[in-house]
């Protein structure tokens, strides 16, 4: 069954990309949607979740592991799949997001085959 | 630990060429152009452009911690849109307006800043990184106090001329 997927990320070019690449590692996906900052994002959540949050860390007003801790307290989010996509490589930050709640972590630049390895056990 | 300016430098280009590449589906590379750095605004012989001219993008992110200052690239703005277009899967011919130019601009900067972080990191300690900035105009330079200076003339896709650059002053250890 297609899963749908949520991309928050402040740059719209980026949020672009993100969806062109996850439409080239020719995944299941069905719904999109996408969200320019974590209380747009919250708000949308609030309203119908998400099988897939792909979520920039560095965001003006709030943090990506700010909306992370957020989502995680929504009881319908409970099942939503969290993967990071970030330029942020230092082990702390990556363990921090981790610990925070989401399920993975992407480096930008990134691949459709990137994004393949680190969707496709969460699609299953 | 101290960080040489020749491995900052390749560093910096490593990094852009990984973006370039990966994302942006451009060649990038060190421009070999003799005298350039006397005639900023020359021609080179191939009809490639030596420096980015007349009106530029500048996309820039600063970083502090154990190293602290700004990196940058400068492009003009044939140049961005083309990059902005690579980046989107666009044709040459489809219209993009200045906002995207200048949000991939600025993706561009914060890309080559993470790839060039990761590069770097081990020898040069942690760096916070801000968010990007982009600004559009002529003659701009970024610059940070007294910071050292690196700069790495490109050429992108064997048509347009850009601007790598780093300014960096690196912490010192305060005695007790």
């Amino acid at each position: 069954m297609a899963k749908s997927i949520m991309i928050v990320d402040d740059s719209a070019t980026m949020r672009k990309i993100i969806m062109k690449t996850v439409r080239a590692a020719e995944l299941d996906i069905g719904e999109t949607s996408e969200a320019g900052n974590g209380a747009e994002a919250l708000e949308k959540l609030k309203a119908s979740a998400v099988d897939i949050m792909l979520c920039d860390i560095n965001m003006p007003e709030m943090t990506g592991p700010e909306l992370v801790k957020k989502v995680r307290g929504l009881p319908s989010c409970a099942k939503t799949k969290i993967i990071m996509v970030s330029t942020e490589t230092a082990q702390g930050i990556v363990d921090d997001v981790l610990a925070s709640g989401a399920n993975g972590y992407i480096t930008k630049p990134f691949t459709p085959e990137k994004f393949k390895e680190k969707l496709t056990p969460l699609l299953n | 630990m101290m960080v040489d300016e020749v491995c900052l430098s390749e560093a910096l280009l490593a990094g852009a060429i990984e973006v370039f590449e990966t994302m942006i589906f451009m060649d990038i590379r060190e421009s070999t152009a003799q005298g350039q750095e006397a005639s900023r605004e020359s021609s080179s012989q191939d009809g490639a452009e030596q420096h980015p001219k007349g009106n530029t993008f500048l996309g820039s992110i600063t970083f502090t911690g154990d190293m602290e200052g700004c990196l940058g690239i400068c492009c003009s703005v044939p140049c961005a849109r083309a990059i902005a277009q690579n980046m989107l899967g666009m044709a040459q011919t489809d219209e993009l307006g200045e906002a995207e130019i200048t949000d991939a601009i600025g993706e561009v900067a914060n890309m080559v800043m993470g790839s060039f972080k990761s590069r770097v990191q081990k020898r040069a300690g942690n760096l916070n990184v801000s968010i990007p900035t982009v600004v559009k105009g002529r003659s701009l330079d970024a610059s940070v106090g007294d910071a050292s200076r690196t700069v790495i003339n490109v050429n992108i896709a064997d048509e347009y001329a850009a601007e790598l650059s780093l300014l960096y002053r690196q912490e010192k250890k305060r005695e007790n």
